[in-house]
């Protein structure tokens, strides 16, 4: 039973490992930061997993529990996580080696956007995140727990920021 | 550039996580799901000890005074140090519901308030120690009486218990004062925020820098 709990665990991780991946990657500048992150991040969904509310959709949940422990992590005396036997030393995900033409300029321009991401303070950081993957407005403000017109307005400062960002 | 272009980008390389991006399998079966949380369980130990010990205290000082009821300057002391332990026991208690309520799959706007007011706790006890300085004298009163059955009190000069009185009674009020500035909402004033940081240290002064931001955030 518990084999099986796990497993669909794991298809649910693999289904949206986007998610993870990217959260990980706009919140922790640093490679080695960013290993510990992604398998924070695993454990607290595991936490969560029995727990799941039908009533959100497996992404929203997702972004909830991953953001939430993005921002906890960014904030937290990193020596903690130093301490901790539990993580394990590898990557839990993998980039395969791509040789498409505009794989170069496609990375230089993913810099600049996560360049852009990861100067923004924490919960605009969250916003961004959330608006970039064309999530509505009303599920914005239901993970970020503000209301509708607050993220419409918030969004509307952070691109008038990313005006003047890209005019230097 | 412009939204549109970031948005554009943010889906080129979606694209390009689809194609590229895989999962380490025997990677993530190598995590140790099951292991607590060190740190959430070590606050919450902590806290479970103020509450037991505060409670321990709030016994102690009501038998001490139901015992000196009749003894005037005993139970007027005994009655100070028991309004300071309440407050301090129901301050440990709200912590440990705080640290119940914490839940990652909760927005993260209220998630990250508990949080940061758990973080933050070091200055409810920096409140309690300013506010009890007027009275601070109820302290050896009560423990001398208490531990070494000695009433210090007939000892003193009765004419510096009243000068004493009417210096701290002049205090309470720009004390109150102080005290109601020590808040997160008034880090921008720079005695507020070096008085935080010197008395709490920077943890507290970080939670309360981000309980700001969270506001500045909501509006």
């Amino acid at each position: 039973m518990k084999a099986n709990k796990k497993d669909r665990f794991i298809t649910l991780i693999d289904e949206h490992k986007k998610i993870i991946y990217k959260i990980v990657n706009s919140y922790c500048p640093n490679r080695a930061d960013r290993k510990d992150l992604e398998q924070e991040i695993i454990i607290q969904l595991w936490r969560a997993f029995d727990k799941y509310d039908p009533d959100y959709k497996y992404s929203t949940w997702m972004y909830l529990i991953a953001l939430n422990t993005a921002i906890s992590f960014y904030r937290k005396e990193k020596k903690w996580y130093a301490k901790t036997d539990f993580l394990s030393d590898d990557s839990i995900f993998g980039l395969a080696d791509e040789d498409h033409e505009d794989g170069v300029e496609l990375n230089q321009n993913i810099k600049l956007l996560q360049d852009f991401i990861h100067n923004l303070k924490e919960l605009d950081k969250a916003l961004m995140l959330l608006y970039l993957e064309e999530k509505n407005y009303e599920e914005i403000g239901e993970i970020l727990g503000i209301t509708k017109t607050n993220v419409g307005t918030k969004i509307g400062r952070i691109k008038l920021k990313l005006k003047k960002e890209f005019k230097k | 550039m412009e939204t549109n272009e970031l948005k554009e980008l943010f889906a080129a390389y979606d694209a390009k996580l689809d194609r590229a991006l895989q999962l380490n399998e025997s990677s993530l079966k190598k995590i140790k799901l099951d292991r607590i949380h060190k740190q959430t369980r070590w606050i919450s130990v902590l806290r479970s000890i103020e509450v037991v010990s505060f409670s321990i205290l709030a016994v102690i000082l009501g038998s001490f005074i139901a015992d000196n009821w009749a003894v005037a300057h005993l139970a007027v002391s005994g009655v100070i140090l028991h309004v300071f332990t309440l407050i301090a026991l129901a301050g440990s208690i709200g912590q440990l519901v705080l640290l119940q309520q914490i839940d990652y799959a909760k927005p993260i706007v209220e998630i990250r308030k508990k949080i940061e007011l758990v973080n933050s706790h070091a200055l409810l006890f920096l409140k309690l120690v300013f506010l009890s300085a007027p009275i601070w004298w109820a302290y050896p009163v009560v423990a001398l009486n208490y531990f070494f059955n000695i009433d210090i009190y007939p000892h003193i000069d009765p004419d510096f218990v009243v000068k004493y009185v009417a210096v701290n009674a002049l205090l309470v009020f720009p004390l109150l004062w102080f005290l109601s500035k020590l808040t997160y909402k008034n880090l921008h004033i720079k005695w507020v925020r070096k008085t935080i940081g010197f008395f709490t240290g920077t943890k507290t002064k970080k939670s309360l820098e981000f309980l700001n931001e969270i506001e500045e955030f909501e509006k």
